[in-house]
């Protein structure tokens, strides 16, 4: 019998195709996000307000992956924005390979920022490298502040952890202070912001921090 | 259905590795899998079965799949601490870090053909 030490990568085919997309988006200066978070806590909400208050300063365009509908697409390009719906047919998350796929029908050198909306799932979506500059994570108030040790994968490659619904916090029993100990535990390079796509409370910070990384991959293009 | 994606991966990542020939002799596979990874054995296997029913010919491979526990380096005092309750801090200085070790792994570690 033969046998051979391979320690091949589970991901290798979907690692290989993050690689590529890195390098397109590094070769046209646009900085591309992976937003991620459970169902329903606000991902598209946010994506709407993000673009009400910064299409006039630059150029942002989304995707969005969901197993079903143009639903989010629909309701993010009434913003005026490009969006771009992904139907991943079942599949709970999305692979490079399927951003890949659909980079082409957007003119990225005159984007500066791409978000791509993953699949609302903490689990699965963790796993997938989508050639993104930088992975933020939404944990909506009214999802219980349990959630960081519980999905721990996905706090860990993040970089961002947004408490969404912010403007809930009076009335559901969540802890920002526990959320973010319990998420810094796990990460702790973790940025933290408060945010409501309603009341606008954080909106301002999010544009700044997005405004500031878009010039420094502006600035290393 | 995100076990099914995996198995699919393995398989493609073996098609690409090996040629036919060494193939059509596949005996098993052994998989490293972190217990950050989100695999969960037990599905990973079941997936793998369903595989056999669309592609009849690896039937007789079987796969071993071996899980590993969570480990953090620390890059100030050198210290290896097995992680529990998600607490990525160093038990020996209490320093946080991220510099998992392993746990992580999602790895085809070995193959086995026959002669």
């Amino acid at each position: 019998m033969q046998c051979e030490n391979t320690n091949i990568n589970l991901l290798k085919a979907n690692d290989f195709v993050a690689d590529i997309i890195k390098k397109e988006m590094a070769n046209k200066g646009t900085l591309l996000i992976n937003i991620t978070s459970s169902a329903g806590s606000g991902k598209t909400t946010l994506m709407q307000k993000t673009a009400e208050k910064l299409k006039d300063k630059i150029t942002m365009a989304v995707m969005v992956g969901d197993l079903e509908t143009e639903r989010d697409a629909d309701r993010i390009r009434e913003t005026g924005i490009q969006a771009l719906q992904i139907v991943t047919g079942g599949i709970c998350h999305l692979e490079a390979q399927m951003v890949h796929q659909v980079l082409d029908q957007f003119d990225l050198a005159s984007i500066d920022l791409l978000f791509i909306e993953n699949v609302g799932n903490l689990v699965c979506p963790s796993s997938f490298d989508l050639g993104e500059d930088y992975r933020v994570t939404l944990m909506a108030t009214t999802e219980g502040d349990d959630k960081p040790k519980k999905y721990p994968k996905m706090f860990l490659t993040s970089d961002m952890m947004l408490v969404s619904k912010a403007d809930l916090l009076p009335y559901v029993p969540f802890s920002v202070e526990a959320v973010t100990k319990d998420a810094r535990e796990v990460n702790h390079e973790l940025e933290v912001l408060q945010i409501s796509a309603l009341s606008e409370e954080g909106v301002d910070e999010w544009c700044e921090w997005l405004l500031a990384k878009i010039k420094q991959k502006k600035d290393n293009a | 259905m995100h076990e099914t994606s995996i198995v699919n991966s393995i398989m493609r990542t073996l098609e690409q590795e090996f040629e036919i020939e060494k193939l059509n002799r596949l005996k098993a596979i052994h998989l490293k899998v972190g217990i950050l990874s989100n695999i969960e054995p037990r599905l990973l296997h079941n997936a793998y079965s369903a595989y056999h029913i669309t592609n009849p010919g690896y039937h007789h491979v079987e796969m071993h799949i071996e899980s590993t526990s969570l480990k953090i380096h620390c890059e100030f005092c050198d210290y290896i601490t097995d992680v529990e309750k998600y607490r990525f801090i160093c038990n020996q200085c209490g320093k946080p870090s991220k510099n998992v070790i392993q746990g992580e792994e999602m790895l085809i570690h070995k193959v086995e053909f026959e002669d």
